[in-house]
């Protein structure tokens, strides 16, 4: 039976479980042995969801420390030879993925966000040229197959029940000997305010380089529907907001019910983003502009008046509807 | 002390077009620029120049010729030498290719630590930078906001790194490989009108396979592990669009499609 490893990035453990998903897409769900690996002590998201956690003990290893893990997998995977090896594209497994493939020296596919199969074989589908293309591409080397997957790309629903076999690692490698001092220190952690995930939210007021004076109106509206606001990148790197808010293939991938795009044109990078909405609703002034061609609705006009407006509109309720006709 | 920083050519794809309609994507006059995030990181190496003004740079570049003027250009902005690794067999490398060819120079050179980006716009998949700290043995960290140059001498850098939830300072020893994340913060200085047209070819270094010795079979596409078989333009699925004004009507249409579709509960 194939083996398949993933990894569970500790702050980002749904994405984790997402690859579970990926797992099944590539080989089917009963053709698989499915295997989990977490620096700490439990990981109690992925039991009955995989065959085999494996925990490395805490103190063994320093959770960022990439060349570390990176020494831990590749011993797991002489052990257990993996057909697979799959790492969620967290800025953590950004760093670790690369590092494991060189010392398997197989190949790596980064950001997969879809897979297909062609005569049999699997082809791993990622964003080209910051989302404008998508390329799929094939792995060859003696190693296993190994890629990294776009958070939020695939979305894991538990299946069958596995009897979870769980296997502490205490002492298999060499890279985590006591003696040797660690090569990158943590000094410092200052945790930002807790803000909920524009990935969790059903709806999405979105602004970009249209409606960058007046950013700040968006959470009224943002407010009325119950919402979350989000930017484009021309919004962030113009620092109007913070970096965890941006849509787009180098922000987040979204998959709202409702995405309201406000003064957003619509660049490729940006669209790359919000594939998965179910409804965009957009306000721009230019009805050319790229986005309108993926809107249910397109307001032409101004951002910030229709915000006025729409706001207005929400708070008056079913009665409103009557004095919207004079 | 010598800082490398690896730097690289990327399409301008903030500039590519994408027709819509047509479903083609709009490549003319589309040109090369240095990767945003790699400007940063040589940003930051100048900065600490300033700082420690005995220390050397020399920018990395695998690509072809044509980028010579390019890094003539990197020179006139302070670089003390720009490297160039440019071979025919090199062309169509991977990422994991790329790593290696480009791992094999920096083993000939000395160093004490090595900057660039985290991603690049035209690829990105932050491959390269923590294959060659792990080709080389060395300690990398990527999304790198600040860097204190101060414990330089003392063989560490600290540095502060941005994650979603944190920002977190790390002591990192060096050498290392250290990938900057993008900031309007750090811009390349202008070149000076009177360095304008400097001549500076001498400091423009070429470095082909005679020097790194790789066979036929370990680079280019022969020696990639990974291949691309086909490419596709991103499509998205249109939609009946309905264009409104912002006007009494128009806002009562929006507001009666809210309504339908659930997002206001009456």
């Amino acid at each position: 039976m194939k083996r398949a490893l993933v990894y569970v990035d500790r702050y980002a453990v749904t994405d984790s479980l997402g690859l579970l998903a990926v797992v099944a897409r590539m080989y089917g769900i009963d053709s698989c042995e499915t295997f989990a690996v977490h620096v700490g002590s439990s990981c109690d998201e992925f039991y009955g969801s995989v065959d085999h956690l494996l925990l490395v003990e805490d103190g063994l290893i320093a959770p960022y420390d990439a060349a570390g893990i990176s020494g831990i997998i590749a011993e797991l995977h002489d052990r257990y030879a993996f057909e697979a090896i799959l790492i969620p594209a967290t800025p953590f497994g950004r760093m670790l993925a690369p590092r494991i493939a060189a010392r398997l020296h197989t190949g790596l596919v980064a950001d997969v966000t879809e897979i297909r199969r062609d005569n049999g074989e699997i082809r791993l589908v990622r964003p080209a040229f910051s989302g404008r293309m998508v390329a799929a591409i094939a792995s060859s080397g003696h190693g296993p197959v190994m890629l990294s997957v776009r958070p939020n790309a695939f979305v894991y629903t538990p299946g069958i029940h596995r009897k979870t076999e769980v296997t502490p690692i205490a002492s298999l490698t060499v890279q985590t000997s006591p003696d040797r001092r660690p090569s990158l220190r943590l000094v410092e952690r200052r945790g930002k305010a807790v803000t909920r995930d524009i990935r969790e939210s059903d709806v999405l007021v979105s602004g970009g380089g249209g409606v960058m004076r007046s950013f700040d109106r968006l959470e009224l509206l943002a407010m009325e529907l119950h919402g979350m606001v989000a930017a484009s990148r021309r919004v962030i790197d113009s620092g109007k907001a913070p970096r965890h808010i941006q849509v787009g293939q180098s922000g987040k991938t979204v998959s709202p019910r409702l995405y309201i795009a406000l003064g957003i044109s619509g660049s490729i990078q940006h669209v790359a983003g919000i594939r998965n909405a179910e409804f965009i609703i957009s306000v721009n002034s230019d009805r050319r502009a790229p986005i309108c061609a993926l809107s249910d609705i397109v307001v032409e006009g101004d951002a910030r008046e229709f915000i006025t407006r729409m706001v207005e509109r929400i708070r008056r309720g079913t009665t409103g509807a009557d004095h919207a006709h004079h | 002390m010598k800082i490398l920083c690896l730097v690289k050519l990327v399409p301008d794809v903030e500039n590519f077009r994408y027709d819509f309609e047509k479903n083609v994507l709009v490549r003319e006059n589309v040109h090369q620029v240095l990767n945003p995030e790699d400007a940063t990181a040589l940003t930051a190496a100048l900065a600490v120049r300033e700082e420690f003004p005995g220390i050397r740079i020399e920018t990395v570049t695998m690509a072809p010729r044509s980028a010579i003027a390019h890094l003539e250009d990197l020179v006139r902005r302070g670089v003390d030498r720009a490297t160039l690794i440019s071979d025919p067999l090199f062309v169509g490398s991977d990422t994991y290719g790329t790593s290696r060819i480009l791992s094999r120079y920096i083993e000939t050179q000395s160093y004490d630590a090595i900057f660039t980006g985290t991603h690049s716009l035209d690829g990105g998949t932050a491959h390269v930078p923590a294959q060659i700290a792990q080709m080389l043995d060395l300690p990398q960290m990527s999304q790198i906001v600040e860097i204190d140059g101060d414990s330089f001498g003392n063989g560490f850098a600290v540095i502060d790194v941005d994650s979603e939830d944190a920002v977190c300072t790390f002591e990192i020893d060096l050498p290392a490989v250290l990938s900057f994340a993008y900031s309007t913060k750090r811009k390349l200085p202008y070149i000076s009108y009177e360095n304008l047209h400097q001549e500076v070819r001498d400091r423009v270094h070429i470095v082909t396979n005679e020097a790194l010795g790789f066979e036929r079979h370990e680079v280019g596409l022969d020696g990639s592990l990974t291949r691309v078989t086909g490419v596709e333009i991103q499509t998205f699925a249109r939609k009946d669009t309905l264009f409104v004004l912002p006007d009494d009507e128009g806002i009562e249409q929006v507001y009666a499609f809210l309504v339908r579709k659930g997002f206001i509960r009456l």
